[in-house]
């Protein structure tokens, strides 16, 4: 089986992010960077069905220079081989853009299965995969926890609203869109990261792809958001303060 | 050109509430541009639906019906609404943001050649759209920059439903050509994950109660209120090692890592042990009686009182609340 | 107080009986008659069988040692340090006889013995081959064989001590299982010092001296080939085994090139840990200070290293066995809170720690550990900057709220929060007790903007990749703030600072804040109370650290110290060491409920900690211990509550 698991750089949880000069994305220099979560859960997956079934898992990564430290770290964990796709506008590129690069690297490769996280914590899309399946003209799924080979294809969990899941049969190849949380994540290891020294990281640019960088929808300003998180003290008796917890827990947690 | 066309989403007969929020933003919308605001239902058999729509909707409601469509497939509800929107064209098409739209939504804007703009919080002049990057810590803003159809998609509990005007809408049906053949996944019967006793992890809620509630005996008191929210109950250590309470529901660094969306800790002070378990929480209620109690940092509301007091009180207002 | 009134006792009278002997034996030791050429070949060929059958065992093991990889970071110089351990602890018997003062000095007399029988023995053999070199009528051979007479009563005493000790009165550390072949050294050692003694008392060259001296000769050269196969191969080992030590306390080696990921395999296994697994004397002090062992979990520290021994003995040091398996169980490796009160107490020299910690490397640097809290620790470190997995966010906010200067180069002190003081409630308030503490005096300090982790968890865990990341990321951090000295309030930190960084670079100077409160104690109000504290000692300020009276001192300024039954170098651990603060619930009893008991136990009011991770570990375990436990401060605070107390508003 061939996986090819598509992963993204982003910055790392506990960054201090600022707004750049121009106020259309953050200051990237001094900032640390971090696998996505998901693309984490979605290579676990991989590397876990390669376990199982044998095969080969190839990641695939869009981004500068910087993003050779995140597919070191993939190598590391265990994928056999990298795709970095050497472009430095990935903020500026729209989701469809970004997918166009990924489909480009991918179709070559002629995989049994993508895999992605379900959304990046940076600019939090969620929908790089379910493009890509559609530009792949593949079938998909979002929203994964488990998948299974099966004599015919795919057997997949996926998580619905509510506490509620469904399980979905699906022919290979196909795309699928990892949630996080449903298995346990590897460790990197000392090991791992020596091993991964001597795989083979392929570097190939958007123009040799042949996807010019194209938005339909623009980041056009961001912004520091109004409220920040303090503790609000309800006062009065307690029939007041419940009172006024439920009016929180209706209309700004909306969990009522 | 055809206006704001609002895609509802139908579950179990029913349109949820983000459906109608959707429909309250794209009607705001269409206001802002004077367009039309019409409504999309989509499945089989949505006759008395469509009606409920018509009533809170000033332009047209269309039923896109095939028998195919009666169970969500995103091949299905992507190749449905893609001829539909080909023939429409639509200046602005409003989703909810659900589960189902984050399936389908993206792979329908791509097959038009569209970028959904997806979780969008506010509009702004322009029409800008608003929406959360790096987990909330900062705010975009969006513009659609090519030609065709945009495509957003709101998120939920962010315009309110209530400001939704009534009419008297036209239903029309709109019946697609699809062919068994072109929707390729399988889905099953939804389900609960029933066979793991406590889960914990996977909750939407929970509370969660500490050394502060000094007796097994009172234990009750939280379980009424939990059985009220529908929310799970844990606890902090000292709970579970006096055996009050199983050690499966000890959240903190030797239990149970945990991440609802509400989590209230009663009586709890917040020690380290504790915190590391819990502060993935989306949001966090404290109740105890000392106001310096750790908890409270962690915690965006806090009521500082006496839980017997406070738990009770609590508990009535949820039930007043839900009827 | 018990044990102090055993020792004098004990000696005073191993002394009186040292001395009576001069008294009660004649001048002369009886020597044998000649012996025929027969006899003398018979008396060659019995040495040379005894010697072959001492190698045949004794070659193997040697080839095993040597055979082990060499210990990279090994180096001989400075040697001074290594003679001095050598004079000490083996000459001396200074360990042996310190940490169990009955049957360590016992011991001394047994090995006291051999020393001065060195000669004898020599000179006996001579004897039997016509070549004696000490003739009993001389006036040097005379005093000398005097002389041994009385280590020989000494060392018999001693023998008989140990037997009864391990016969009758039977400490359960010597293990379940009685050893018939310590039994039977003992009987020879016996025979040994008796027949040489006897021969004071029988006539020169008479039938009686001749048969004591084959009876003596026959002892000895049954004795010779059964320390190879026994743990009396420490007699041989040990001093080797001192002498050659790594040195340092509990220090990790690091790892030797591209293919080194800790032990994993025989082949990892380098000399020194083949030496020291051969040298164990499994004596069972480790197993009787380990705070695993003690509270129902498997691991039991002597154990590890006869499974050491057991693994070469059957696949020897060239082998790909994994060394976890059948001689050492991974669960019992990953249950060390490395406390080092094992390796503290061991006599021969064994390395503990790093021998556990080396193979927690092989099992977590090869990703073969799987553990769920074990894992969400490396994934938060791999990601984050605390251990506890919390957002760096929270500690900004403290900083905030407590308005801590920010450290720009300018200052005298960085002072350094670590993962309890930066994110735990209870480490805040120890740390803004001593930020007080520090503006009292007019102490010029500030704390980073950002921290991460030391790696003390990881380092402990075997996670040499995060470990290395986090080392590497707080140098540079220093480097570029100009920081030239450190405090803090965490052992550990100051412990992974000082020490384990220095395989990555060399890292600023730093101290404990026991260290900083006792130097300026005189500087502070004195507020005299009547209170009575008992002082825990942390692992990693005590043993670690050899840190234990600057904060005594600031104990008795606050209070009445009182001493735990197990205080100093004895100190029992927390439990929270080794990573495990961080791993789940532990089997067995829980190491920080004993501890929390013991202390409760000393009627003191008040618990003094001067570790975070004690202080957190005590605050659930007294809790547990129900009403009219004592209060639990850290020495920061309670030098800080004889502070005049000041308008907290003025930070604004």
């Amino acid at each position: 089986m061939k996986i090819i698991v598509a992963i993204k750089q982003v910055p790392e949880r506990d960054a201090q992010v600022r707004i750049d000069a121009a106020g259309n994305w953050i200051e990237e220099t001094d900032l640390q960077w971090a696998l996505n979560e998901s693309d984490a859960y979605a290579l676990e997956e991989a590397l876990q069905l390669k376990e199982k079934n044998g095969g080969e898992v190839v990641v695939v990564s869009a981004g500068p220079e910087r993003v050779g430290s995140t597919i070191r770290e993939a190598l590391a964990k265990g994928a056999d081989r990298a795709i970095h796709i050497d472009c430095d506008d990935l903020n500026q590129r729209d989701a469809l853009s970004v997918a166009k690069l990924l489909a480009e690297a991918v179709k070559p490769e002629s995989p049994d299965l993508v895999l992605t996280g379900l959304q990046s914590d940076d600019l939090g899309y969620g929908q790089t995969g379910v493009i890509l399946a559609a530009l792949l003209e593949l079938p998909h799924a979002s929203l994964i926890l488990h998948v299974e080979k099966t004599t015919t294809g795919l057997h997949v969990k996926r998580e619905l609203e509510e506490g509620w899941f469904q399980n979905i049969e699906l022919p290979t190849p196909a795309v699928l869109t990892i949630q996080s949380g449903g298995s346990k994540l590897r460790y990197a290891t000392l090991m791992g990261i020596k091993r991964a020294k001597t795989k083979e990281v392929r570097r190939i640019n958007p123009a040799e792809l042949g996807v010019p960088a194209s938005a339909m929808v623009a980041l056009e300003r961001i912004a520091q958001p109004q409220k920040q998180k303090s503790t609000q003290i309800l006062p009065g008796s307690a029939k007041e303060a419940a009172a006024a917890l439920v009016e929180k827990l209706k209309f700004e947690v909306r969990v009522l | 050109m055809s206006g704001v066309w609002i895609v509802l989403e139908q579950r179990e007969g029913r349109v949820g509430r983000i459906s109608w929020e959707a429909l309250a933003a794209g009607q705001r919308l269409a206001a802002q541009f004077n367009l039309a605001a019409n409504a999309v239902l989509i499945g089989s058999q949505t006759e008395s639906l469509a009606a409920e729509v018509a009533g809170k909707a000033n332009g047209k409601v269309v039923r896109v019906e095939h028998p195919l469509l009666t169970t969500y497939t995103a091949d299905g509800f992507s190749l449905a609404l893609e001829q539909f929107f080909r023939a429409e064209a639509p200046e602005y098409v409003v989703f909810p943001h659900t589960y189902q739209v984050r399936d389908y939504a993206p792979a329908l804007a791509a097959r038009l050649g569209q970028v959904l703009i997806g979780d969008v919080t506010g509009i702004g002049e322009g029409p800008v759209f608003i929406r959360q990057l790096l987990q909330g810590r900062l705010n975009g803003s969006y513009r659609h920059t090519g030609g065709g159809p945009c495509f957003i998609s709101v998120q939920s509990g962010a315009f309110r439903a209530e400001v939704i005007e009534t009419g008297g809408a036209e239903v029309s049906v709109f019946t697609p050509a699809i062919e068994a053949v072109q929707i390729r996944t399988k889905p099953g019967e939804p389900f609960r994950d029933s066979a793991q006793t406590v889960d914990l992890g996977s909750a939407a809620m929970i509370v969660s109660v500490g050394r502060g509630i000094k007796e097994a005996e009172n234990l009750p008191l939280i379980q009424d209120l939990a059985t009220a929210l529908g929310a799970e109950m844990a606890a902090s250590r000292p709970i579970c090692d006096n055996g009050w309470l199983p050690m499966e529901r000890q959240v903190g660094s030797s239990g149970q890592t945990v991440s609802p969306k509400l989590y209230i800790a009663v009586g709890i002070s917040g020690a380290i042990q504790h915190l590391v378990g819990m502060k993935g929480s989306q949001c966090v209620v404290a109740i105890n009686k000392d106001p310096d109690a750790p908890i409270f940092e962690v915690a965006d509301y806090g009521i500082v009182g006496d839980l017997f007091e406070v738990v009770p009180a609590l508990t009535e207002a949820i039930k007043a609340a839900k009827q | 107080m018990c044990s102090v009134t055993h020792h004098t006792t004990s000696s005073t009278l191993i002394l009186y009986l040292a001395s009576s002997p001069m008294i009660l034996l004649p001048a002369t030791l009886a020597e044998p008659q000649h012996f025929s050429l027969w006899e003398r070949l018979l008396i060659v060929g019995l040495a040379a069988a005894s010697a072959f059958l001492f190698w045949q065992r004794f070659g193997v093991v040697l080839d095993k040692i040597l055979h082990s990889k060499k210990d990279a970071d090994f180096r001989l110089f400075p040697i001074g340090r290594r003679i001095f351990d050598f004079v000490w602890e083996v000459m001396c018997q200074a360990k042996v006889i310190r940490q169990r003062p009955l049957p360590g000095l016992a011991h001394a007399f047994v090995f006291w013995g051999f020393c001065a029988f060195v000669l004898v023995t020599l000179n006996h053999f001579a004897v039997g081959l016509g070549i004696g070199f000490l003739d009993p009528k001389s006036i040097i051979g005379g005093f000398y064989f005097c002389f041994a007479a009385v280590f020989a009563l000494a060392c018999a005493v001693g023998i008989l001590g140990l037997f009864v000790r391990r016969f009758l009165v039977r400490p359960r550390w010597l293990g379940k299982k009685l050893s018939y072949e310590s039994g039977f050294i003992a009987l020879l050692i016996f025979v040994l010092m008796v027949t040489y003694l006897a021969s004071f008392f029988v006539a020169n060259a008479s039938p009686t001296a001749t048969a004591l001296w084959w009876i003596h000769t026959l002892a000895l050269l049954t004795f010779l080939p059964i320390i190879p196969h026994t743990k009396h191969l420490h007699l041989v080992l040990s001093p080797a085994t001192v002498f050659l030590s790594r040195g340092g306390f509990s220090k990790i080696p690091p790892l030797a090139g591209d293919e080194d990921f800790g032990l994993v395999t025989g082949k990892d296994l380098t000399r020194l840990a083949s030496l020291q697994a051969y040298s164990c004397v499994e004596c069972g002090r480790c197993t009787e200070h380990c705070p695993a062992a003690n509270t129902g979990k498997l691991l039991n520290p002597k154990e590890i290293i006869l499974g050491l021994r057991g693994y070469l003995n059957e696949f020897g040091p060239a082998s790909d066995e994994p060394l976890l398996g059948k001689y050492i169980a991974q669960d019992a490796v990953f249950e060390c809170t490395s406390c080092g009160a094992c390796e503290y107490q061991c006599p021969v020299g064994i390395e503990h720690v790093p021998i556990i910690v080396g193979l927690r490397r092989g099992a977590v640097n090869t990703g073969a550990w799987e553990d769920d809290h074990g894992g969400k620790l490396f994934l938060a470190l791999e990601r984050g900057s605390n251990a506890l997995g919390i957002s760096a966010g929270e500690r900004d906010k403290f900083i905030q709220k407590q308005a801590l200067p920010i450290f720009d180069g300018t200052q005298e002190y960085c002072l350094w929060l670590g993962c309890m003081g930066g994110y735990d409630p209870k480490g805040r308030e120890i740390v803004a007790d001593f930020a007080r503490v520090m503006e009292y005096l007019g102490a010029s300090y500030g704390v980073l903007r950002k921290e991460k982790c030391t790696g003390d968890p990881v380092r402990r865990l075997g996670n040499d990749l995060v470990f290395q990341q986090l080392a590497e990321a707080n140098l540079e951090a220093f480097a570029q703030n100009k920081v030239k000295k450190i405090v803090s309030i965490c052992p550990h930190c100051v412990r992974t600072i000082q020490d384990d960084w220095k395989e990555y670079g060399t890292p600023p100077e730093v101290e404990h804040h026991s260290e900083f409160l006792a130097r300026h104690l005189s500087q502070l109000p004195l507020v005299q109370s009547q209170e009575k504290i008992v002082y825990h000692d942390p692992c990693y300020l005590g043993r670690y650290r050899n840190t234990y009276e600057q904060p005594r001192e600031v104990v008795e300024r606050a209070g009445g110290l009182v001493e735990a039954p197990h205080s100093h170098e004895r100190s029992f651990c927390c439990g929270a060491g080794g990573g495990l603060a961080f791993l789940g619930e532990e089997p067995g009893e829980r190491v920080s409920h004993v501890r929390a008991r013991e202390l409760a136990g000393t009627g003191a009011t008040m618990v003094g900690t001067a570790c975070p991770f004690c202080n957190s570990m005590f605050r659930d375990a007294l809790a547990a211990e129900g009403e009219g436990v004592p209060q639990l401060l850290d020495i920061a605070q309670l030098t800080a509550r004889s502070l005049p107390s000041t308008e907290s508003g003025s930070a604004g």
